[in-house]
C-alpha cells in the first residue's frame, strides 16, 4: 500500500487484566476508506477509539505498542491529545448534535480554535455543510435548532461539524446503523465523496455497507486482526477460513 | 442448516439433476448416431422440457438469493457459477436434440461413421459429459484437468474427421448431402465438449476464485 496514513505496530490494549486487543499491526492508507468488521466484542470499536486516544478517558486501560499517525506515535508523552482530536475527527453511532442552532453546531469547533471573523465562520459553515451534503436542506434555516432535524440530517450535521475543524482523518463508529435506507445511502455516498480529501476508518456491523463503501477491510475476531486486504478480495476470496465463515454468516 | 444453506443445497441438487438429464440427452444423441434404432422422439422431447424448466428454476433461485441474501465469497462464486452452468447445460441439451434430428438425414450412416472413425469420438463426448457432472459433484481438481485434455482430443479428432469428409466430398459428389450433415453433427459434438469445458472452468472458479475461461489450453493452471 502506498501513502500510508496510519501505521499500527504490535498494539495491545488491556481493560485491567483483560486483553481486548492483541498485538494489532496494520497499515491504513491515506485517502481511502478502511472498514473494520467483526462480531460484537471483537475489538473493532476499541481499536477505532485507539486511533484518536478516546480510550484515554476509560479508567484502567493500558495500551502497549505504537499507533503512528503520519509517522508520529500518538501515545508518545509529548503529543498533545487535543491536537490529535483536532486532526482526527469522530462520528458516532447515535447522532449527537449540540442543543444549539444548526449554524452554531458547525461554528463551535472553529470558534474554539480561535476563529472569530464572522465572514470566515460563515464560509466554514457553508463549506462544511456542503461537503456533508446537507447544505441545500438547511441553508434557509441555519438559525433553527439542530435537534429539529431528522435522524439522517442530524448525522450529516455531525459529519459537517467534524469537517469544520479540518481534520485529516475521520473515524466513524457505525454511523448509519440507526438510520433508514435512504439516509444510510446518503451517508454511504458521502463517505465515498469525502475520501478524496480525508482518510476514513469506519466500523460497521453491516457487511454490505463495508463492501459498498470501503477500499480496504480489516476483520477482527476476539481482539485479533485476522485478515486485512482490499475489500474486493475480502468479499470474493478471503484468505482465512475465519473471515470466510464470518462474511458468509457461518460463524461459530 | 440455516435457511440460506438449505437454499444453496437445493440449488446444488437441481444442478446435479439438470446435469444428469443433459447426460441422458447426450447418450441418446450418441446412440442415435451410432445405432440403427432411431431415438425415442417423445422421451427426448420430454427430457428437453424438463431441462428447460429446471434452467428457469435455477435462474429464479439465483435471482432470489442475490436479492435476499447478498451472497459473498464462496457462496457468491457458487451462485454465479450455477447460473452459467445451467445455461451451458441447457445448450448441451439443445445440441443433443439437433444431433438426433440431423442424424436422420445421413444416408449410409454406418459406412461413413466407420470410414471416418467417428464412433470413438462420439463415445469420448459421452465420457466428457459424464466427467463434467462428476467434477461439479466432487469438485475434484484432477477431473477438471481430464475434461480439458479430453476436450482438446475431441477437438483435434473433429478437425481431422471434418477435413477427411470434405476431401471425400470433393471427389465424390454423392457423399455431399450426407457428408454435410455429418460435418454439422461433428460440429455439434465438438460444441457439447466445449460447453462441458466451460462448466469445468466454472467449477474451477467456484473452488479457486480464479477465472480461466479465456486462457489457452497450455496456460490453464489448475493449481489455483
Amino acid at each position: 500500500m502506498r501513502d500510508i496514513k496510519i501505521e499500527v505496530k504490535d498494539l495491545s490494549l488491556y481493560y485491567g487484566e483483560k486483553k481486548a486487543l492483541k498485538e494489532i499491526s496494520m497499515q491504513i492508507p491515506a485517502n481511502k476508506v478502511t472498514a473494520l468488521i467483526g462480531p460484537s466484542g471483537c475489538g473493532k470499536s476499541t481499536f477505532l477509539r485507539c486511533i484518536n486516544r478516546m480510550n484515554d478517558l476509560i479508567p484502567d486501560v493500558t495500551i502497549t505498542g505504537q499507533m503512528l499517525v503520519e509517522g508520529v506515535d500518538i501515545y508518545n508523552k509529548d503529543v498533545d491529545v487535543v491536537n490529535i482530536r483536532k486532526k482526527i475527527g469522530m462520528v458516532f453511532q447515535k447522532s449527537n448534535p449540540f442543543p444549539k442552532s444548526i449554524y452554531e453546531n458547525i461554528a463551535y469547533g472553529p470558534k474554539i480554535n480561535g476563529i472569530k471573523n464572522k465572514t470566515e465562520l460563515d464560509e466554514i459553515v457553508e463549506v462544511s455543510l456542503r461537503q456533508a451534503a446537507i447544505w441545500d436542506e438547511v441553508k434557509d434555516r441555519l438559525g433553527d435548532s439542530a435537534l429539529g432535524l431528522s435522524g439522517g440530517q442530524q448525522q450529516r450535521l455531525c459529519i459537517a461539524r467534524t469537517l469544520a475543524v479540518s481534520p485529516d482523518i475521520i473515524l466513524m463508529d457505525e454511523p448509519a446503523s440507526a438510520l433508514d435506507p435512504i439516509s444510510t445511502s446518503k451517508i454511504e455516498e458521502l463517505v465515498h465523496e469525502l475520501k478524496e480529501q480525508y482518510t476514513i476508518i469506519i466500523v460497521t456491523h453491516n457487511m454490505q455497507q463495508a463492501a459498498r463503501t470501503s477500499d480496504h477491510t480489516a476483520f477482527f475476531y476476539m481482539g485479533e486482526l485476522i485478515e486485512m486486504g482490499k475489500t474486493n478480495a475480502i468479499f470474493t476470496k478471503p484468505e482465512k477460513k475465519q473471515t470466510e465463515d464470518y462474511i458468509t454468516g457461518r460463524f461459530g | 442448516m440455516t435457511h440460506f444453506e438449505m437454499e444453496l443445497e437445493k440449488l446444488k441438487n437441481i444442478i446435479i439433476k439438470i446435469g444428469k438429464l443433459a447426460e441422458i440427452q447426450v447418450s441418446e444423441s450418441v446412440s442415435a448416431l451410432l445405432s440403427e434404432a432411431a431415438a425415442e422422439g417423445k422421451e427426448v422431447k420430454k427430457t428437453e422440457h424438463k431441462i428447460d424448466k429446471l434452467d428457469v428454476k435455477i435462474d429464479e433461485i439465483c435471482q432470489s438469493i442475490f436479492a435476499l441474501q447478498q451472497p459473498v465469497a464462496s457462496d457468491l462464486r457458487f451462485i454465479m457459477s450455477a447460473m452459467q452452468i445451467s445455461n451451458e447445460i441447457e445448450r448441451i441439451g439443445d445440441l443433443s436434440i439437433s444431433i438426433i434430428k440431423k442424424t436422420k438425414s445421413i444416408k449410409d450412416k454406418h459406412d461413413l461413421i466407420a470410414k471416418f472413425n467417428i464412433a470413438e469420438l462420439a463415445r469420448q463426448v459421452e465420457l466428457v459429459t459424464t466427467k463434467t457432472n462428476e467434477c461439479f459433484i466432487t469438485r475434484d481438481e484432477s477431473t477438471i484437468g481430464e475434461i480439458f485434455v479430453l476436450n482438446k482430443t475431441i477437438k483435434n479428432r473433429c478437425d481431422e474427421a471434418i477435413h477427411d469428409i470434405i476431401t471425400e466430398m470433393k471427389t465424390n459428389s454423392k457423399a455431399v448431402v450426407s457428408g454435410t450433415n455429418l460435418v454439422i453433427v461433428l460440429k455439434h459434438l465438438e460444441r457439447i465438449s466445449e460447453h462441458c469445458t466451460n462448466i469445468a472452468e466454472y467449477v474451477h472458479f467456484m473452488i479457486h476464485a480464479k477465472i480461466i475461461k479465456h486462457e489457452k489450453f497450455d496456460d490453464k493452471k489448475l493449481d489455483s
